[in-house]
């Protein structure tokens, strides 16, 4: 069996500085990490493979050059390939732009799934997997929290979806692309103590638009259909707030605010 | 004359309905002819709402095949040419829109908060980075806008009465075959906290606590809420995790008890009125949200304010006694 992975780095949003003189977000000394659905996909793929050692996992990201040591460090981690999608065309490109050139490198591969996260941490916007999905003509399902089953043999992949108001389980036929909501109980294997400085370089490789051929009015900022004309920070004030201790007299004083604001009744 | 396209979602038809306010917001009352898909067959108050609604002819298509509905989409903008099309941020919706706007070609701005026209482009309004920065999206190219709305944001107060014209839709041939629902199990109807007025929310400093929290909330006729750590150590439901991954509340009292207010927490409190805090971190991000930061124990806390609350009403209960 073949998975492919998506998976994208994002910055750690709990890390991004907001600059109030200049109205931007640092980005720069943020770490990346790789986006937590993202890591909930392939550690679920890494399973699959613990029980099934022939399942056969690739990881693709488009991300600039900088994203290389996290596919390296997933191939340490038992993945069996990374392929990074990069080229400086790619630049400023909206999920539009970013679904298709992923379904372009997938539509040469061969696979049985596709395993991908269902938001990003930074955009978060979710259209990725089923725009992916829509330029390759393959069932959907996003918000996947258990994946039942996955049979290559049958070409049916069983998944269970946490719903608003039920608990559903539906049947994909594959191949299928699947998004998966964050799951605390599947994360990354740590990397053996053997495996920290392996050479992976034979496992990893990077192609551009050289190889991609896309049109490259269809790239970037430029490809894009959606512009961002604004980015500002929420109008969200720092609040200055009543300090209170737990004691007697702070839980006396909580009390009678919420008496003052009619939070009690009589 | 503009036209504007509702995706009516079988799960969410009220909320869906309301999208209409988009439509008002950007064109005014009288200024767009409103559309409603309803393929999955309910359409609740749709037939008084909207000018006209399309159903499929050959049984409903639900929300979950969103093959065939976003190739449905297609093929009315085809005839009806619309200059909007606007889906619910649900589950289906979700899944829905990309699909359509790929076939369109037409940009798609998730989880929009809230619209504007600037000239003639539509300008559209979303949280980006866990809610802490708010993009203004465009939408370039020939194609309609579009756009999936978060569940909630948008309320359609007055509604014009309108008698539908009813439309069928024969989406037979967009059918494709692939995904099947074998099981459904309904969750316990529970009270939505994004209706509660008071939230009593719990967090990793409040894992213990959450009968303590249950009884508070009970006391101020509100909810327990919970944030995404409590939900990951099986201390509380999904259903009740607020944030970014869960739900977007807007109650008049916030109680965050044990909560750190990490970014993608507080992307889902923005619109508390109050929000009081109990760490014992006075450093914690969550004091700064605060209108009032306890510093303290958690348990200590709630043990002490129920204490308080509880005993005048065992003093009268006493006296009758
Ligand atoms: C993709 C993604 C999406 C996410 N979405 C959400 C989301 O929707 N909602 C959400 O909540 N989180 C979300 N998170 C998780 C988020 O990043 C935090 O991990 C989470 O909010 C932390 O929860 P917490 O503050 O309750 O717990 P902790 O981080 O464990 O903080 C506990 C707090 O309680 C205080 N404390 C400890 N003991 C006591 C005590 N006895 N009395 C008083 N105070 C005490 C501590 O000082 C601390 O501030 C998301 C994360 C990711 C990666
Ligand atoms: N640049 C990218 N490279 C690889 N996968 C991506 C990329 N962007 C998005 N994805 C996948 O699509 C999912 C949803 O992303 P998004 O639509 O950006 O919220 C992510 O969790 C990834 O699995």
């Amino acid at each position: 069996m073949r998975i492919l992975c998506l998976l994208k780095p994002v910055p750690d949003v709990d890390q991004l500085r907001y600059d109030r003189e200049r109205n931007i977000l640092v980005r720069e000394q943020a770490r990346l990490l790789l986006n937590p659905e993202d890591a909930t996909a392939a550690a679920t793929a890494l399973g699959l493979k613990r029980v099934a050692p022939e399942t056969y996992i690739e990881a693709v990201s488009m991300a600039p050059r900088g994203a290389m040591p996290h596919l390296e460090d997933l191939v340490r981690r038992g993945i069996d390939r990374a392929t990074l999608l990069s080229d400086p065309r790619h630049a400023g490109s909206d999920t539009w732009v970013t679904s298709r050139v992923l379904a372009r490198y997938l539509s040469t591969q061969d696979y049985d799934c596709v395993f991908c996260g269902t938001h990003t941490l930074d955009g978060g916007t979710g259209q990725v997997p089923a725009q992916v999905a829509e330029v390759l003509g393959l069932p959907l399902m996003v918000g996947v929290s258990t994946l039942v089953e996955l049979d290559p043999r049958a070409r049916q992949a069983v998944v269970e979806v946490e719903g608003e108001a039920a608990l559903m389980r539906f049947s994909l036929e594959l191949p299928a692309v699947l998004g998966f909501q964050y799951n605390a109980e599947h994360k990354l294997p740590h990397i053996r103590y053997a495996d920290l400085t392996r050479d992976v370089s034979e496992r990893v490789a990077v192609l551009g638009n050289r190889e991609l051929r896309m049109d490259e009015a269809e790239l970037g900022l430029r490809g894009s259909l959606t512009q961002v004309r604004r980015i500002e920070a929420d109008a969200l004030e720092a609040k200055d707030p009543l300090r209170l201790r737990g004691d007697r007299e702070g839980i006396d004083q909580v009390y009678h605010w919420l008496e003052q604001k009619g939070f009690l009744q009589p | 004359m503009k036209r504007m396209l509702v995706y009516i979602d079988e799960e969410a038809v009220d909320d869906s309905i309301k999208l209409l306010e988009v439509g008002r917001l950007l064109y005014g009352d009288q200024g767009f002819r409103s559309y409603a898909l309803a393929a999955g067959g309910r359409i609740g108050e749709a037939g008084s709402r909207f000018d006209c609604v399309f159903r499929a002819s050959h049984g409903p298509v639900p929300n979950y095949d969103s093959a065939t509905l976003a190739r449905c989409i297609e093929t009315l903008h085809q005839t009806y040419g619309f200059d909007a099309i606007v889906v619910p941020g649900t589950h289906g919706g979700r899944m829905i829109a990309p699909r359509a706007a790929m076939r369109l070609r037409a940009g798609l701005v998730a989880d929009v908060t809230g619209v504007g026209l600037n000239g003639d482009d539509v300008l559209m309004v979303r949280p980006a980075f866990s809610g802490r920065m708010l993009a203004t999206i465009v939408c370039r190219g020939g194609g309609p806008v579009m756009m999936s709305v978060r569940p909630k944001v948008f309320t359609y107060l007055e509604p014009a009465l309108k008698t539908a014209e009813f439309v069928e839709v024969d989406v037979r041939d967009a059918r494709l075959p692939g995904v099947r629902l074998i099981e459904r199990r309904e969750q316990a109807e529970a009270r939505d906290i994004r209706e509660s007025k008071v939230l009593v929310a719990g967090g990793g400093g409040a894992i213990h606590d959450f009968h303590l929290l249950e009884r508070l909330a009970k006391a101020l006729s509100g909810m327990v809420a919970a944030s995404r750590k409590a939900v990951d150590l099986d201390r509380a439901p999904r259903t009740i995790q607020v944030g970014q991954s869960g739900k977007i509340v807007r109650p008049r009292l916030y109680i965050a008890v044990g909560i750190s207010g990490s970014a993608p927490h507080v992307a889902g409190i923005r619109n508390a009125e109050y929000v009081i805090s109990v760490n014992q971190d006075r450093h914690a991000p969550i004091c700064s949200l605060s209108d009032i930061a306890v510093e303290g124990d958690g348990r200590a806390f709630l043990e002490g304010l129920l204490e308080r609350i509880e005993a005048p009403r065992t003093k009268i209960h006493g006296g009758r006694e």
